[in-house]
């Protein structure tokens, strides 16, 4: 394949941008996590999603060919202008509350591994190699996310907030699933094998049977096309961009 | 929580060793986090964790005891001077 072609860039910016703040905001977790051991496991995860991101800035910025360039993955990854991201508003929202954050890491790696799954047979190579390394470190991030909530839900106090946390996120989580621009031509030219959304229900049944939850919490917040950025992202960029800000020129 | 102790092995070389100790609720959790928090840099491809209620406890009155029984060391320079000694004393 030469040249990704504007759809499918816009498609994988989207993914690219869903991983990079989902990275983003579990390392604000770091040192503050609830005990030490888990403060170094959720790092872990961390830092694995922001190789993700790296990973698909790299083929976006090499336009099919990935880059080893920083400077070029880290145009996409911090310059570009708000209304220019893709991101989903579950990964935009601050969660400074730890059962918070342990909800939207489970929601959000239940719809990843589906996701990745939808380019394991890319005809974009390199995408395909990506799913078979992220799919490797996932099975360690669902292992540790049911750990935890096997452990937590049953107790009284920690499953009341866990609920809780669930709730307000399930709106924002089934709008992973918006699809996003470009996916059509990304299915038509074999970069993915169907559009995300086919998957909804699979991962609806999950969530349904790790929460047992009532499946009319699934109704969806109005679909914003992933154009409409959550309040809190403006924030969010300042804070990932703060050493940056200090000397956009200097060399790391 | 419980207590775990860790240790580590590298495949074909060396006995297990103690790494260290953790902190987690359950012997699943305990698994999860002891690769991160001890095998994050690859220090080894074989780990045991062990439950600290299930260590079985010397207790130091117990051993002390052997602690004073220079005959069991087997240290031949040590009873060559002792004899030598004894032998220049006694001539």
């Amino acid at each position: 394949m030469t040249g990704l072609g504007s759809a499918v860039r816009e498609f994988l910016l989207a993914f690219a941008d869903d991983e990079h703040l989902i990275g983003q905001q579990h390392t604000e977790w770091i040192g503050v996590a609830p005990f030490l051991e888990e403060d170094l496991a959720f790092s872990s995860i961390a830092q694995d999603e922001l190789g993700h991101a790296a990973a698909l800035y790299a083929i976006v910025a090499g336009d099919g060919d990935p880059v080893d360039d920083d400077l070029r993955i880290d145009d996409l990854a911090f310059g570009r202008a708000p209304e220019d991201w893709r991101s989903a508003q579950l990964v935009e929202i601050t969660s400074d509350d730890w059962a918070h954050a342990l909800v939207r890491h489970w929601l959000y790696d239940a719809a990843e591994q589906l996701r990745w799954e939808q380019v394991a047979q890319s005809s974009l190579t390199p995408l395909a190699e990506a799913a078979a390394r992220a799919e490797r470190e996932e099975q360690y991030h669902r292992r540790h996310a049911d750990g935890l909530l096997d452990a937590l839900l049953p107790v009284p106090d920690s499953g009341d907030r866990l609920r809780t946390a669930l709730a307000d996120l399930l709106p924002l989580a089934v709008g992973l699933f918006d699809p996003v621009a470009g996916e059509a031509e990304a299915v038509a030219t074999g970069v993915a094998s169907a559009p995300f959304d086919s998957r909804l229900d699979e991962w609806t049944d999950r969530v349904r049977r790790r929460f047992d939850v009532d499946p009319a919490r699934f109704l969806p917040a109005a679909p914003t096309g992933r154009l409409d950025r959550h309040p809190d992202f403006g924030p969010l960029l300042v804070r990932m961009r703060e050493v940056l800000d200090l000397d956009p020129a200097a060399i790391w | 929580m419980r207590r775990y102790e860790v240790f580590l092995k590298k495949d074909g070389r060396d006995e297990f060793r103690h790494a260290g100790s953790l902190d987690a609720p359950d012997d699943e959790l305990a698994l999860v986090l002891a690769r991160e928090s001890y095998v994050r840099r690859a220090e080894g491809d074989r780990l045991w964790l062990v439950n600290r209620e299930h260590v079985i406890l010397g207790d130091p009155e117990f051993i002390a005891p052997n602690a004073d029984k220079p005959h069991r060391h087997n240290d031949g320079k040590a009873i060559a001077e002792h004899r030598r000694n004894v032998r220049e004393d006694g001539s």
